[in-house]
């Protein structure tokens, strides 16, 4: 029964009708339609629905709105009375807001903490701050957003930092500048739009029957009780569907839209329906009545890879190997053969999830036309496009795919999912829009996660530490489906080649399907973990020879416009200035080997592609495609990109790449970005790609307008058009500024006398990158990152404790066309990958049921645990990319896992092989070392 | 993830809470709701009747008298932390209900809702076990005070009574010359789970450890007192209490044999009975450091 509940909420009275089961965030988000309040776990683990309760921050979600009655209460909304917060100014100019989607719970925490302490520390921030989780930041420019507020708030005068320009952006306006995200004062303020905060007329909810058992047969499904529940609207299972198979790459499209006859993990999706209400969808769930037949199943790898092993498919994948790669470049036999010294190792990688804040959700609703819009918090508004189109049988203009604001991918979103697809049958079926989210628990099972990897790694270097030889054999846990394991296969094995010059290589893959959640594309996209086992076993070969680590890498440092021995051609190259710099900033000479008991040092190394050099799918699409228009009056411009910003600040790059290349300043251009009806098609966020391919298309539309505005300016100016020069909203003739005509004016002119002034761009990679041999298009890209990174750890040697203490990074991006925003994706990946290397881990039952899938047992670090980071970009100019960038979004998180590793190594003078290197790991190896001096 | 349908209370009263309690079918009571909302929306808890314990002011009374101090059990974490009696008589367990989950988390959670839970790794118990806290529990027919250490049946499970409700935390105030700490170890540094928690408390009088208390959390069923720990130590003179030292080892040794930890996600019990090992030390080690400063100051 509903009982009326009476609220104050941002200063307002309201009476509530308030049924006893609705938690305070569905009174906030549903009935008084306060969206900037978010929903990332529902179980107070990450608190993202945050909000000020009688001046206390609580999670709303753990608060019934029937005990709301009387309170006090301050939404994000309430902060801001037209002009901003302190709070919320400092978030949008330090850089602190990514995805946005912890954003107004980070506010409002961090307001409770400066309204109770005055003089708090930063120490005390981290501490306070450990509630509200954030997967983007790593948490360092959020703290110093507190910092800063804080002394706005007590009217000091924030101290301005100089930053020297690189010198590839001396000369630029707007690419170099450390600009806040264009997109940051909405998210500051609760006022960007995310998937579900959309609310369609009429719209019913849609929930998924998840496989109870790993392995089962299904004899029979009786919907006829759940049909009849009040409120249920539609029940459908795979018989009701097109039997259509689906997934990520092609060549292993596995899935079906609901169970054919059989389920393969905990987690496989066996039923859909829709119903009024989420509540009546759950009731309806319980009343499906499945017969399953249980089957034998299989969890590891190598034992799913023995004869007799149950079987996941019974047609293809023998031995359950989904995806097998063998490549050998150079000659290792040859190779090892000359090395002085040859050691090899066996290590083991770990199951983690991406956990991006925002869970997936997606609303589909069909037309009267018979055109479906479907939106969706998604990486890749194409793929999804594409792949719709294929399962619905419907050109892609029949289809609209719009993404949203999307809290967070990292690899999580960057493929269809269930719920786009399954939202469009309800859709239809009912005639109604539909609405369906994941839990934080599905999101686990709908996994596509890191592949587990057992790696054997060897190498063989000569007396100098040159490296002769590389074998490296790796098998990947794949879990039930293919998703982008394929491709994942192919990286573990191809970017090894990229970071040092060796030239002989053995590779040996296996993608192995197992009764559990798929794994599939997770930042670093295979590589993390091969690049965690070569790092390490580079630095255990320096110590056998004698030699310095970071010398090591020096010696057998990629260089500029190289060839790699697997045909990956690398361009710009500054490695060895990224190398040099953390030795300096880290003072590693100083400090290897001179630290006192319990700490370390460790240095690590990593790159990545800058954008995929071919899509998921053949294709002949341009990769990315630009289109800007200019206001009638040449007031402003508006981007168009298909190219999705997730958080990262693509939004804001791109603007400020199309802005450079017009000559106008960035107030004066906003972006629209990843609507399929309305955007030219873009390949998404995935593979590091968008910086270059979306930078370069975006640039390429920006030249075109600036072309035409030319045009008229040397009929305004009556002088040539090849004279002409624009910047800061300027045309004017090089080298006489004083020939000027405002650009705002030569662009209305235009619009007079010619109509629309619109620019296009677009890019795609130079046509035949890379090898001939199988598989050799995956590694190739445009252009390549480097970076390397120095840890410093402290460890409790009596409890296996790892305390971070520092990070020194030194990142190779090309031109950095907004070094805040760059710095933010070094300090999200340092802290994302140290949370995987140090507690991140899926562990699974003996039936092959998830323990930890939620933000309570599946640990990420918190604020607390952030160390302190130090990124440094270094020079460097990229011919490929635009005014000289490259990617840094997964590039970053590849040294950190080595680093970390090499840190707890030299601290405890031990070794540990398996990720996560927990204390319990740590205990183990210091015990043994003891053990064997004995 | 949904609240299954539920009639709600809100007494007023305590009288009033325990009358709805009776009548309840099956009923359960609310205190935060850090936990028991979380369950029940998991599905691995169902209650047809929630009855509210938020606003009874009887359970929010914090006094004190000569010998003890009285916490009501509806105080909010956050407000154990900001009582001043609390800071004033036991620092360590402000301490400890610092490291209880996350400020959200504290500003709803309460102190009898984190006993009444009864998690093997609940941070609110040790120090006050520790404390010799006794816990009175009502129902219609009176009230029944019972020891701390002796309300805890297992992992979850307590000796309170279906119509009776947690009023009151009772804890005795310290004899002169002892020093409390608890220690807790967590696998990350913010709002973390003990894997393995010490509580000790040490009274010193002549040079020599005339009392002493070793509770150990998250390595049992319950939090329970380690004696052979506490055997190890007490009686002996303070001299003898430095790192490492014989007798700090043989407590150390000692809790981690009284010990019966198992293996889950967070760590295997060999591993918590090593760490177990160290934090007892640790935990020695400080109570006695806090008993010095204590002494110094006075």
């Amino acid at each position: 029964m509903k009982e009326i509940v009476q609220i104050n909420v941002n200063g307002t009275d309201y009476e509530v009708a308030v049924s006893p089961e609705t938690t305070l965030l569905d009174v906030i988000r549903e009935e008084l339609r306060l969206i900037g309040t978010k929903r990332g776990c529902d179980a107070g683990d990450c608190g993202a629905c945050t909000i000020i309760m009688d001046g206390k921050a609580v999670n709303s979600c753990l608060v019934l709105g029937v005990e709301a009655h009387g309170k006090k209460i301050t939404t994000i909304e309430g902060i801001s009375n037209g002009t901003l917060h302190p709070l919320q100014q400092a978030f949008i100019e330090k850089g602190a807001i990514q995805c946005g989607f912890c954003t107004p719970g980070m506010i409002l925490r961090a307001k409770t903490i400066l309204d109770k302490y005055e003089d708090v520390t930063k120490e005390e921030i981290k501490s306070e701050l450990s509630g509200n989780l954030c997967r983007c930041t790593g948490y360092t420019k959020i703290i110093e957003a507190i910092e800063s507020a804080k002394d706005i708030i007590q009217g000091k005068k924030p101290e301005e930092i100089t930053y020297a320009p690189q010198k590839s952006a001396m000369d630029l306006s707007v690419v170099g500048k450390r600009l806040p995200k264009i997109d940051a004062p909405d998210k500051a303020t609760g006022r960007a739009i995310y998937t579900d905060d959309i609310v369609l007329p009429n719209m019913l909810y849609g929930k998924l029957l998840l496989s109870p058992v790993a392995h089962a047969k299904i004899k029979s499904i009786d919907t006829s009780k759940a049909k009849a529940l009040k409120g249920v609207k539609a029940v459908l299972t795979g018989a009701d569907v097109p039997d259509v198979s689906w997934g990520t790459s092609p060549p292993r499209y596995d899935e079906f839209i609901l169970a054919k006859d059989k389920v393969r993990f905990v987690g496989d999706v066996v039923a859909a329906v829709a119903a009024i209400d989420e509540a009546t969808c759950y009731k309806a769930l319980e009343l499906i009545e499945v017969d399953y037949e249980e089957l034998p199943a299989v969890f590891d790898p190598m034992e799913a890879m023995k004869d007799g092993a149950p079987r996941l498919f019974d047609h293809k994948y023998e031995n359950n190997i989904n995806t097998r790669v063998d490549h050998h470049f150079g000659d290792t036999e040859k190779g090892f053969a000359e090395a002085d010294h040859i050691r090899e190792h066996h290590f083991v990688g770990n199951r983690t999830y991406q956990n991006p804040m925002e869970p997936h959700v997606a609303i589909a609703e069909w037309d009267r036309h018979g055109r479906v819009t479907v939106h969706t918090s998604t990486q890749v508004v194409h793929y999804v496009h594409h792949q719709l189109s294929r399962i619905l049988g419907l050109p892609l203009g029949d289809i609209r795919v719009v993404m949203t604001h999307c809290g967070g991918g990292f690899g999580s979103k960057a493929a269809t999912n269930y719920l786009e697809i399954l939202s469009i049958f309800l859709a239809k079926i009912t005639g109604q829009p539909v609405k369906m989210r994941f839990t934080r628990e599905e999101m686990y099972l709908y996994g596509r996660g890191r592949h587990k990897q057992y790696i054997d790694l060897k190498i063989g270097v000569k007396k100098d530490g040159t490296i002769t030889a590389v074998k490296q054999k790796v098998v990947l846990e794949g879990g039930a489906y293919s998703s982008f394991g394929i491709v994942s296969a192919y990286y573990a094995g191809s970017m090894l080649t990229t970071l040092y010059k060796m030239p002989n290589y053995k590779y040996d893959g296996f993608r192995v399907n197992t009764n559990l959640p798929p794994s599939g594309a997770f930042r670093g996209h295979g590589v993390p973990h091969p690049r965690f086992a070569f790092e390490s076993l580079l630095s255990m070969i320096a110590d056998d020879i004698g030699m310095d680590h970071i010398d090591i890498r020096l010696k057998n440092a990629m260089v500029p416009n190289y060839r790699t021995c697997n045909d990956l051609d690398i361009g710009s190259c500054e490695f060895t200035a990224c190398l040099e710099e953390v030795r300096r900033k880290s003072d590693w000479d100083n400090r290897k080997g001179n630290l006192p008991k319990g700490r370390g040092i460790g240095i690590g190394c990593g790159g990545f592609v800058s954008g995929a050099g071919y899509p998921i799918y053949r294709s002949k699409f341009p990769h990315s495609n630009a289109i800007i228009k200019i206001a009638e009056d040449g007031s402003k411009a508006v981007l168009f990109i298909g190219d999705a910003d997730i958080g990262q600040g693509s939004d804001t790059v791109l603007a400020m790449a199309a802005c450079e290349a017009m000559g106008i300043s960035f107030d004066r251009i906003s972006v629209v970005s990843a609507d399929s009806d309305i955007t030219p098609i873009g390949f998404g966020a995935y593979s590091s790609r968008v910086t270059l391919m979306g930078g370069n298309a975006s640039k390429m539309a920006g030249e075109d307008i600036k072309k035409q505005v030319f045009e008229m300016a040397s009929e305004i100016l009556n002088v040539d058009a090849g004279q002409l020069q624009a910047k800061d909203n300027k045309v004017f003739v090089k080298g006489d500024p004083s020939v000027s005509v405002s650009w705002q004016e030569a662009a209305a002119r235009y619009f007079s006398l010619k109509g629309p002034l619109t620019g296009r761009g677009h890019y795609s990679p130079p046509e035949g990158l890379g090898g001939t041999y199988k598989g050799a298009a995956v590694g190739t890209s445009p252009a390549y990152s480097f970076s390397a990174t120095v840890c410093e750890v402290d460890v409790d040697l009596e409890t296996g404790k790892v305390k971070v203490l520092n990070f020194w990074d030194a990142h190779d991006c090309g031109t950095a066309i907004n070094p805040l925003l760059v710095e933010g994706q070094v300090e999200g990946a340092v802290v994302m990958s140290m949370s995987e290397v140090l507690m991140e881990n899926q562990v699974f039952d003996k039936k092959g049921k998830l323990l930890n899938a939620d933000l309570h047992n599946y640990l990420m670090a918190t604020s607390a645990d952030t160390p302190e980071i130090d990124s440094t970009i270094v020079d460097s100019y990229e011919p490929a990319g635009p005014f000289g960038a490259k990617e840094v979004g997964e590039g970053a998180t590849l040294p950190i896992l080595g680093a970390l590793a090499n840190a707890i190594a030299d601290a405890i003078g031990a070794r540990v092989y398996e990720l996560p290197i927990t204390p319990e790991r740590v205990l183990k190896a210091i015990q043994s070392v003891k053990n064997q001096k004995k | 993830m949904y609240l299954k349908e539920f009639k709600f209370y809100r007494p007023g009263t305590l009288s009033e809470a325990l009358e709805m309690l009776s009548n309840a079918e099956n009923g359960a009571l609310k205190a935060g709701g850090t936990d028991l909302l979380v369950e029940m929306k998991k599905g691995l808890r169902s209650y047809s009747e929630l009855i509210s314990l938020t606003d009874l002011a009887e359970l929010k009374e914090q006094n004190e008298d000569a010998e003890f101090v009285r916490l009501g059990a509806g105080l909010t974490h956050s407000e154990i932390l900001d009582s001043e009696l609390v800071r004033k008589y036991f620092p360590a367990f402000a301490e400890a209900v610092l490291q209880i989950g996350s400020n959200q988390v504290r500003n709803t959670g309460t102190l009898g809702g984190n006993l009444c839970t009864a998690a093997a790794c609940c941070d609110s118990a040790p120090v006050l076990i520790a404390l010799d806290a006794e816990v009175e529990m009502m129902n219609k027919k009176g009230t029944e005070t019972i020891a701390l250490k002796d309300f805890f049946v297992h992992n979850r499970r307590t000796v309170l009574k279906k119509d009776q409700i947690l009023t009151t935390v009772v804890v005795k105030k310290c004899a002169p010359h002892t020093g409390v700490h608890f220690e807790k170890f967590g696998l990350r540094q913010g709002s973390a789970i003990a894997v393995v928690s010490v509580a000790a408390l040490l009274t010193i009088e002549d040079g020599l450890c005339k009392d002493a208390r070793i509770v150990i959390g998250a390595v049992a069923p319950t939090p329970m007192v380690s004696y052979n720990a506490i055997n190890a130590i007490k009686g002996r003179p303070v001299s003898d209490f430095y790192e490492k030292s014989e007798i700090l080892l043989a407590a150390g040794k000692a809790a981690s044999e009284d010990s019966v930890p198992i293996d889950d996600v967070r760590g295997g019990a060999q591993f918590r009975r090593n760490v177990l090992n160290t934090l007892t030390q640790r935990a020695i080690l400080t109570a006695l450091r806090n008993c010095n400063m204590q002494n110094t100051q006075t």
